[in-house]
């Protein structure tokens, strides 16, 4: 990634688009989130990295306005947010591709990216045809229920909604679960592509190669903490997550 | 033949009812996930009223129909912050408390209606709602405006409700929820609102309804709801509990049967066919014709 420190650089003279900052949360007895600090600035893309249970789901959820936080702060554009509801923050620019992409499976193609635009009805149309450009597959599936896509035509869709609210930031959830190989890759290929479209990209994954090879930054979450973070070129090389991650 | 085609349209009207019953009823349990047993007594309080205001107004029909449809939209709106603790709690149909809740709710309107109206004897409907002249007499079938009027309403109500559903953003975010709440959380879809969005919809269903019973069937007693309810919840098991498209099959075909039966052998043995052919299709097919949708 040759614009990797081009980007960072750019970053670190602006305020960041999302902010994390000590935040703690939990489900009854179960600490998911143990004072997580994150950053994200406008143009990144930064790749959350944690094996199963690290609490990755939690972060991004609770970003978005699911859970309340224990404590801590969530900031976007610098405005405080935690414990905001969600339609608020999707109206402000957030929106999360959830994990198992969370396609509505009876509903039909065009009906779940219109989802996407519940809270933002304004230039729908618009909005869509840019989507369709796109993803030209989702036009033509436009009247087919969900249900009849394939793994990665899913994960378009629901790529699709989210994009439909006109966020700034795109949260995505383990994007390459359950996907062939060159799935994988498609969706990272389009990962990148819509950073170049000038969309803000946080996503979370287990097996993190790629995600890295695609990401300007990494942060690293243990079972709810943050203990390691860089670009990722620094987290590439780095024996501990070569070796827990990178299957190395 | 024009037998037939008479009891076909009264069917159709029936019909439309028992459809508009078990989607308003359907409706609550999918987008509200409450069990509502009682939704057919608050249509029958819905009747009450319209009964009341036609009395006090000198049969003004307008005025009526405007109360029926207020009062069944604002006692569902009541209702709701009662069922409010386990909107909140979401996730999934708490049935235990919903359906208690809820057979309370109705025992309160029976009583109301049984004390506090008409000195607890049955109420009849105007002509005006309900009847005059047959338009068409056939033996001893006869059709009257009551019965016309109930099949057009009935149909525009029905086909109204199914535009709705599938071709508007409210409708979308019911049919969101109904399929995955939590997913809707995610996409930005409030559960809350748009539950309660759910509420009044089937209120305004509910005052729909009051108005087709008064005029097809011209009268109604407080025990009226509670009779209704055990068919209401009937059809959604045969249909398939929270299965809108079955709802509106079985509905539809229910009310032709009944009016068939009606026609051709007796009127007072259509409830008793009705539930015997409707305990067969449960014994055979226990999800519901059309699957549950839950
Ligand atoms: N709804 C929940 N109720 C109770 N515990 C939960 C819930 N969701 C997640 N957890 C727990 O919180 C921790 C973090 O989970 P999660 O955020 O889903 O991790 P990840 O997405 O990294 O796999 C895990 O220990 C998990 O068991
Ligand atoms: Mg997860």
């Amino acid at each position: 990634m040759a614009s990797n420190d081009q980007t960072r650089a750019h970053a670190d003279s602006q305020q960041a688009l999302l902010t994390i900052e000590n935040l703690s949360v939990s489900y009854g007895h179960v600490n998911a989130l143990k004072h997580a600090n994150l950053q994200v600035f406008k143009g990144e893309i930064v790749v959350l990295i944690g094996a199963n249970g690290a609490g990755k789901t939690t972060l991004l959820e609770t970003a978005l306005g699911i859970n309340t936080p224990l404590s801590g702060a969530i900031r976007f554009k610098g405005k405080p947010i935690g414990g905001a509801a969600v339609d608020r923050n999707v109206r402000a620019g957030i929106c999360l591709v959830p994990e198992g992409r969370g396609v509505f499976a009876s509903m039909s193609v065009l009906d779940n990216l219109l989802l996407g635009a519940h809270n933002n009805m304004k230039n729908v149309g618009k909005h869509l045809q840019r989507v369709y450009e796109w993803f030209p597959i989702l036009e033509k599936r436009q009247d087919q229920i969900a249900r009849t896509l394939s793994g990665g035509e899913r994960q378009m869709l629901a790529i699709g909604r989210a994009l439909m609210s006109s966020p700034e930031l795109i949260m995505v959830d383990e994007p390459s679960i359950g996907l062939a190989p060159i799935v994988v890759n498609d969706i990272f290929n389009i990962l990148r592509m819509l950073n170049q479209e000038g969309y803000t990209i946080l996503l979370s994954e287990q097996n993190a190669n790629k995600a890295l090879k695609c990401a300007h930054r990494g942060y690293v979450l243990e079972t709810g903490t943050v203990t390691l973070s860089g670009t990722a070129a620094q987290l590439l090389d780095d024996p501990g997550v070569r070796e827990a991650y990178l299957g190395a | 033949m024009e037998v037939f085609i008479a009891q076909v349209i009264n069917g159709i009207s029936l019909g439309s009812i028992y459809v508009l019953l078990v989607t308003g009823f359907n409706l609550l349990l999918l987008v509200a996930m409450i069990i509502h047993f009682a939704y057919p007594q608050v249509v029958v309080f819905s009747m009450y009223i319209i009964w009341l205001v036609l009395e006090v107004t000198g049969n003004n029909l307008i005025l009526g129909a405007l109360a029926g449809v207020t009062s069944s939209i604002l006692l569902n709106l009541i209702s709701a912050p009662l069922f409010q603790k386990v909107m909140e709690k979401r996730g999934e149909v708490d049935i235990n408390s919903t359906m208690v809740m809820s057979m309370g709710i109705g025992m309160i309107i029976t009583d109301v209606l049984s004390h506090g109206f008409n000195k607890g004897h049955p109420i009849a409907f105007p002509d005006t709602l309900a009847g005059g002249e047959a338009i068409l007499r056939v033996g001893l079938i006869s059709i009257l405006p009551g019965q016309v009027s109930a099949f057009v309403v009935g149909v525009i109500a029905v086909s109204g409700f199914f535009l709705l559903l599938y071709k508007t953003r409210p409708g979308r975010a019911f049919r969101a929820i109904a399929e995955d709440p939590n997913g809707a959380r995610l996409v930005g879809i409030p559960l809350l609102k748009t539950g309660l969005q759910s509420y009044a919809l089937s209120g305004l269903l509910g005052g729909l309804i009051a108005l087709l019973l008064a005029a097809l069937i011209g009268s109604a007693s407080s025990g009226l709801g509670e009779q209704v309810a055990l068919k209401v919840i009937a059809v959604s098991i045969i249909a398939g509990l929270g299965n809108l498209v079955g709802g509106l099959v079985v509905g539809l075909s229910l009310g032709i049967l009944e009016a068939i039966v009606q026609g051709y052998i007796s009127g007072t043995w259509s409830n008793a066919i009705a539930f015997v052919i409707m305990l067969l299709v449960i014994l055979a097919k226990p999800t519901g014709l059309f699957g549950l949708k839950l």
